[in-house]
């Protein structure tokens, strides 16, 4: 029995696409399945609507390479996901965190599996689809009613007509001699199967369509602009507050910022002491210390010493390379670096304690000032352990006490 | 499964299915040599210079290796049940058989509870009341470590697992002679009961015999960790069974490559388990930093012991997970075999690293004393299988699902 | 076309074990399951319960992400955490939904692997809700940033600060771990899906019905040659989502107990709450199963013994999350640890006493009916079991999470977490996102995998070997 099916629209003929057969139990179609396979087809399929068991065996069919990908893209994605971890976090970026080593393999082990299963899953489904060649607009099968109407429970064969061994007006034939209950030519006019055209203009136009919007915030993006930028999120980037050397409307002078009442001075501020405050005496460096020196203070001074003034000075005040900040910048070899003066050059040994208290106070060339870490009184402590670490480098035999000398000899 | 309406299968040649007769006499002979082994491992651990101790903490490991695979039996009899399982009953009598052993190793626990009960074996520090009393923690911890409550609690365990082993083995072997449905329906009922206990009783017995070798260390997954390793154990030790059986000519049509393929895919399944318990507990206790945990794995993690560590990982769980993946390789009955002898030993290598730094790691190694504590315990380990074994079919004859259990197919 | 199962209802329970229970009513064939599973998509108009039914779900959903808008607009002071509960109803929404999301996956992947074919029937629906769940998960830790349109800084890509994501934080695991799910779960659902919807498109009668579902049919017709890779592809999904689903909760474990604050910091973490999310999880299964077989009619597809089976998985499971509890409790003592046993011993006799002892009752006792086949088999009765066993495992979220932060190490700093009404507003308004999706998928997708469940059908396979 073989019917007819494709309808003519356009007065193209309809052509043969394919043979199409029915069988009504699993066991008649693997049975012709292997014979098809022995007697050499090549463009034939068998449609059931679920996988039966020993089909695949019966069609001869190859096992598939799907596993080969999956396993390749698993690796990739353990391959990538250490990678990724080790360069951005120990490598590019290397930051300490709760002292945990950079290299931390313990703790790039989740992202790694995670990754792995990705990848590999995207694999398994990716290659299922492109192993199977969908999505499939069309294809022989679709072009017979009885297929699409009870596809979803019977059992068929499909032979393509692009089959080297293909004949329409035998192979019905052969199938109902094979066990299927129910043959038929396929027709369908020529170039059907293939994707239309409006289908092809239609993705290409959203393609296009789509890819303005991105191409239009590069174009803003790469392009220099004065005005700021555009702020969907506000972020507090704007806020409702004066900022300095504005106007404001408010105030007769029109500034914003506000002059200091004539005559205030801020609490803990009045610093009238020249001596104390400034290391001024009479309009001169002060010669003498302004308070007692004792042994706490000095203590006080080295530890400041090293925290304040040895990261350029060097811990015994040295000056040169020996503060590695001075020897960061010279390994780097930064060219407006001023190297710091050494503390037993005899200009600075030279110097009043009152100097040395002002350099730190207001601070000299490069050196800023350290009038707001410092307290006034440690400042002053500092002075003293720099006194002291200037006389170490002249001192005798005679300056060691009584007890220890025996110690150094 | 496959189609329910047909029950008969091939009918297997089950005269085939029983131990040939020269087994007991073997069995005796593993017996003689076992005892032997284990008094020259204990002369030697004596003589090693470190008393009862060096003898006790390979004893130990001996011991916890071999009683995980019994457990293990327990385990994986007990699930079977409970899900119905029909492709495990032409290999299920096996990890009867391996339950049913208990009795022999609830025997040999004697040389481990009795110096505790005396009062001071060295292994455990909290046995030594001169340690509680230097302690807060051990004493913090005296209402459940102390000698009387510990042996109380083994007790209860051997006991339990001794009974379960017996049940699981009796309750299937008359089966075989009456076929009673009845009995396959009250294990289904029964097991899930025997699963908590042999959670609880797992759990506990861990924590008691292994974690306590450290008192004053402590970790919650402790007990599944063991459990882990116990099922790698079984499995291994059952794909053993059963390809070794069918060399020698056993079991040939009851054991298909289709249940090879089922056992090396739990194997597999249980390595990477094992990996993941185990992983857990590092990634834990390594980024939570707290030294009242870490220093289990400062111990674990220098000299001999940090190799020791490294190689636990790659040969425990990376080389194995590589090896297992392959359908291949699990449906050659060889191949397999050489994946289930490397776990078994690296299942070994594991509970010597749970065990060893914990009881003395600076002690010289007594390779030969621990060689003849395996060999010792696992020689009476085994004489015991093949007494039992050898008084009953290797597989449940009359087992109602025994037909699907013998056709069924592996499509993935 | 209907079968009356009530009538074979003894036969699907069945304990002999000389023959395997019928997986669906006897006699159906695979003609008979397509209009069974179809007739639902195929109404001409939804029933009027449907329509009741997703108008307030919709509502409750516009109502969440109404609430979504005004937090993020204000800011997340709108809800009731403070300090030191820095992470209360957000985090425990996120963790209670990612549990919900893990049967799914469990039952298409796990149960796969272990050959438990009852799954045919289940797998679909529950993989579905995982979907659903994961979406509404993934809102919570989203929006409990604070500036959630800066969300794009957790992706590692080459910026201007040059800067980069701290991989060594559990929390960017937990983005790419719960990520990864949602997508591979997706996956793994829509490969399901193409043959049943190739099965509705080839039904269609209408225009628009007939294009959309053979659009995302992709072509299938279901030849052996896709079929076979199709097959290869379903078990490498199934066989990466095992590791995958135990993986998501342990990391999300790790959120917890990578810290060090007490009741967090404990190593039996990663499997309990693996265990606990299958127990979640199988619990809202049944919730939505027993009302759906009854409504939309698939009761000879989703028998008493399917219910049976997730019944015995919600026991176990539920043993399991009980032995972690008492566990948790006797290392607290035998730690020695004394802000341990303060947690423990707060968490069961402090201020939120009431929650601990809802989440044991809910998750450890009322499960315990179970026990008994005539809970197991009794829909209402499992159905409230059911819904026992979410508001359980939302409050033991809810106790790990707040207790603790509560009374952490400073006495000082202790503070009680009272919700506002926003908090209320959005755990109620996920359940309203939840159910307006599920109740979409009902209505326009196939409820039941048609394709695996005729593979089970006796004799479906012939029963030659080529």
């Amino acid at each position: 029995m073989v019917e007819s099916n494709a309808k003519s629209e356009t007065g193209r003929q309809p052509v043969p696409v394919g043979v199409l057969g029915q069988f009504d139990h699993p066991d008649a179609l693997k049975r012709a399945a292997a014979a098809l396979r022995d007697a050499g087809f090549r463009n034939w399929d068998v449609h059931s609507p679920y996988p039966i068991h020993g089909v695949e065996r019966a069609m001869g069919m190859r096992p598939s390479r799907l596993p080969w990908l999956v396993l390749l893209a698993g690796l990739t994605g353990i391959g990538l996901a250490l990678a990724l971890q080790i360069w951005t976090n120990a490598i590019d970026y290397p930051i300490n965190i709760s002292g945990k080593p950079l290299f931390s393999i313990p703790a790039f082990v989740p992202i790694t599996f995670e990754l792995m299963v990705l990848l590999a899953a995207f694999a398994a489904f990716g290659g299922a689809l492109v192993l199977n060649l969908l999505p499939q607009f069309g294809h022989p099968v679709f072009c017979s009613r009885r297929f699409v109407d009870s596809g979803r429970t019977g059992f068929f064969i499909s032979i393509e007509a692009v089959d080297p061994k293909f004949d329409a007006d035998q192979l019905p034939a052969l199938l109902s001699s094979l066990g299927a209950t129910h043959t038929e030519v396929l027709f369908d006019l020529p170039g059907r199967e293939s994707y239309p055209g409006w289908l092809k203009i239609g993705l290409l136009s959203v393609c296009i369509v789509a890819a303005v919007p991105p191409l239009l915030v590069a174009a803003y993006r790469a392009a220099p602009k004065s005005e700021p930028r555009i702020h969907i999120i506000q972020d507090m980037d704007f806020q409702e507050k004066y900022k300095a050397q504005t106007v404001s409307p408010l105030f007769a002078d029109g500034r914003s910022a506000r002059p200091d009442v004539e005559g205030v001075v801020a609490l803990g501020m009045a610093e009238e002491d020249e001596h104390l405050y400034r290391g001024f005496l009479d309009g001169k460096p002060a010669e003498a210390f302004p308070m007692p020196v004792t042994m706490p203070m000095m203590q006080t001074g080295r530890e400041l010493f090293n925290v304040y003034c040895s990261p350029c000075h060097g811990r015994v005040g040295e000056g040169g390379v020996t503060g590695i900040i001075s020897a960061r910048a010279v390994k780097r070899q930064e060219g407006t670096w001023t190297m710091p003066l050494s503390l037993h050059a005899d200009s600075v040994v030279d110097q009043p304690v009152g100097q040395l208290f002002e350099t730190i106070t207001a601070g000299r060339r490069t050196m800023p000032s350290y009038s707001a870490q410092i307290s006034a009184a440690d400042r002053w402590a500092i002075v003293a352990y720099i006194r002291a670490l200037q006389r170490s480098r002249h001192a005798t035999i005679d300056d060691v006490p009584e007890e220890i000398r025996s110690n150094l000899k | 499964m496959t189609n329910p309406q047909h029950t008969h299968g091939p009918s297997p040649q089950t005269a085939q299915w029983r131990l040939p007769s020269g087994a007991r006499t073997l069995g005796w002979g593993c017996a003689a040599v076992g005892v032997v082994l284990l008094a020259l491992a204990a002369w030697l651990g004596n003589a090693a210079g470190d008393g009862w101790r060096g003898f006790l903490r390979s004893y130990l490991v001996a011991w916890c290796f071999w009683a995980s695979i019994s457990l293990g039996g327990l385990f994986f009899t007990a699930v079977q049940h409970t899900t119905r399982a029909g492709w495990s009953v032409s290999v299920r009598r096996l990890a009867e058989l391996c339950g049913a052993v208990m009795p022999v190793l609830a025997v040999l626990f004697l040389p481990l509870l009795v110096p505790v009960l005396m009062g001071g074996d060295g292994l455990y520090p909290w046995v030594a009341p001169e340690a509680v009393a230097a302690s807060d923690l051990l004493q913090h911890k005296s209402p459940w470590l102390n000698t009387t409550w510990f042996g109380a609690r083994a007790v209860v365990y051997l006991a339990v697992w001794v009974w379960l082993g017996r049940l699981f083995l009796v309750g299937s072997v008359r089966q075989d002679a009456d076929g009673d449905v009845g009995r396959t329906i009250a294990f289904e009922r029964f097991s899930p009961l025997a699963l908590i206990l042999l959670a609880l009783t797992t759990t506990f017995a861990s924590f008691d015999w292994i974690m306590s070798l450290e008192p004053t260390w402590y970790s919650t997954i402790f007990g599944v960790y063991f459990f882990s390793g116990a099922a790698v154990a079984i499995l291994s030790a059952m794909i053993l069974f059963a390809v070794g059986l069918r060399a020698a000519g056993v079991l040939r049509d009851a054991i298909t490559v289709e249940h090879d393929h089922d056992l090396g895919k739990l194997l597999f399944a249980f390595t990477v388990f094992w990996g993941y318990i185990a992983f857990s507990q590092y990634l834990l206790i390594w980024y939570g930093n707290i030294p009242e945990e870490t220093e289990y794995y400062l111990h674990r993690a220098h000299g001999i012991w940090g190799g020791w560590s490294l190689a636990l990982i790659i040969g425990h769980l990376v080389l194995p997970m590589v090896g297992l993946l392959s359908r291949h390789v699990k449906r050659r009955p060889l191949l397999l075999a050489f994946w289930a002898v490397w776990l078994l030993v690296m299942h070994w290598a594991d509970l010597a690293w749970l065990i060893w730094p914990s009881a003395g790691a600076n002690a010289v190694w007594a390779v030969p004393v621990e060689a003849a504590c395996m060999f010792g315990v696992g020689s009476l380990w085994l004489a015991g299988w093949l007494h039992w074994a050898s008084h009953c079919a290797l597989a449940p004859l009359a087992d109602p699902r025994l037909p699907e259990s013998l056709r069924f197919e592996n499509s993935y | 076309m209907s079968v009356v199962s009530a009538a074979y209802e003894h036969e699907h329970l069945s304990d002999d074990p000389r023959h395997r229970a019928p997986l669906t009513t006897p006699g159906l064939t695979a003609s008979q399951v397509d209009d069974i599973v179809a007739r639902t998509p195929e109404l001409p108009r939804a029933p009027a319960a449907w329509y009741a039914a997703f108008t307030v779900s919709a509502a409750v959903a516009a109502m969440f992400f109404a609430l979504i808008g005004y937090l993020i607009v204000t800011g997340i002071g709108v809800w009731g955490n403070n300090h030191p509960v820095y992470w209360a109803f957000d985090i425990t929404n996120f963790v209670f939904w990612i549990g919900i999301g893990h049967a799914g996956t469990l039952i298409s992947a796990i149960l796969f692997l272990f050959r438990q074919k009852w799954r045919t029937s289940i797998n679909r629906f529950a993989e579905a809700m995982t979907i659903f769940a994961v979406i509404c998960a993934l809102i919570f830790p989203g929006i409990h940033m604070g500036r959630i349109w800066l969300a794009y800084w957790m992706a590692p890509y080459p910026n201007q600060m040059a800067m980069w994501p701290q991989f060594r934080s559990p929390l960017m695991w937990d983005v790419f771990a719960v990520s990864t799910y949602f997508t591979v779960s997706l996956l793994f659902w829509y490969l399901g899906l193409i043959p049943d919807l190739a099965v509705l498109r080839d039904r269609a009668t209408g225009w628009w019905r007939k294009r959309l579902y053979g659009l995302f049919a992709l072509g299938w017709r279901g030849s052996a040659r896709q079929w076979h890779v199709y097959e290869r592809a379903y078990l490498f999904l199934a066989a990466l989502g095992t590791p995958l689903v135990l993986s998501v909760h342990s990391v999300v474990s790790t959120d917890f107990s990578v810290a060090q604050l007490p009741g967090w910091h404990t190593t039996i973490f990663p499997p309990y709450f693996v265990a606990g999310a299958i127990f979640s999880g199988f619990g809202m299964v049944v919730t939505l199963m027993v009302p759906a077989r009854q409504f939309f009619g698939l009761k000879d597809l989703i028998t008493v013994r399917h219910l049976d089976n997730m019944n015995k998985v919600i026991l176990g499971t539920s043993c399991m999350v009980g032995y972690a509890y008492g566990l948790e409790f006797f290392t607290a003592w035998y730690s020695g640890n004394a802000y341990e046993q303060f947690v423990f011993i707060n968490r069961a006799t402090g201020p939120y006493a009431w929650a601990y002892w809802t989440m044991v009752l809910c998750n450890v006792v009322l499960p315990q009916l179970f026990w008994f086949r005539w809970a197991r088999t009794t829909p209402w009765l499992m159905w409230l079991v059911a819904i026992g066993v979410n508001i359980g495992m939302w409050f033991e979220r809810f106790v790990i999470i707040v207790t603790s932060l509560s009374r952490d190490y400073l006495p000082s700093s202790w503070q009680m977490f009272v919700p506002t009404w926003v908090d209320l507003g959005m755990l109620v308004g996920s359940f309203g996102l939840f159910f307006t999706c599920f109740l979409l998928f009902c209505r326009y997708l196939p409820m039941v995998a048609m394709a695996e469940v005729k593979q089970i059908l006796p004799g479906a396979h012939g029963s030659e070997k080529h």
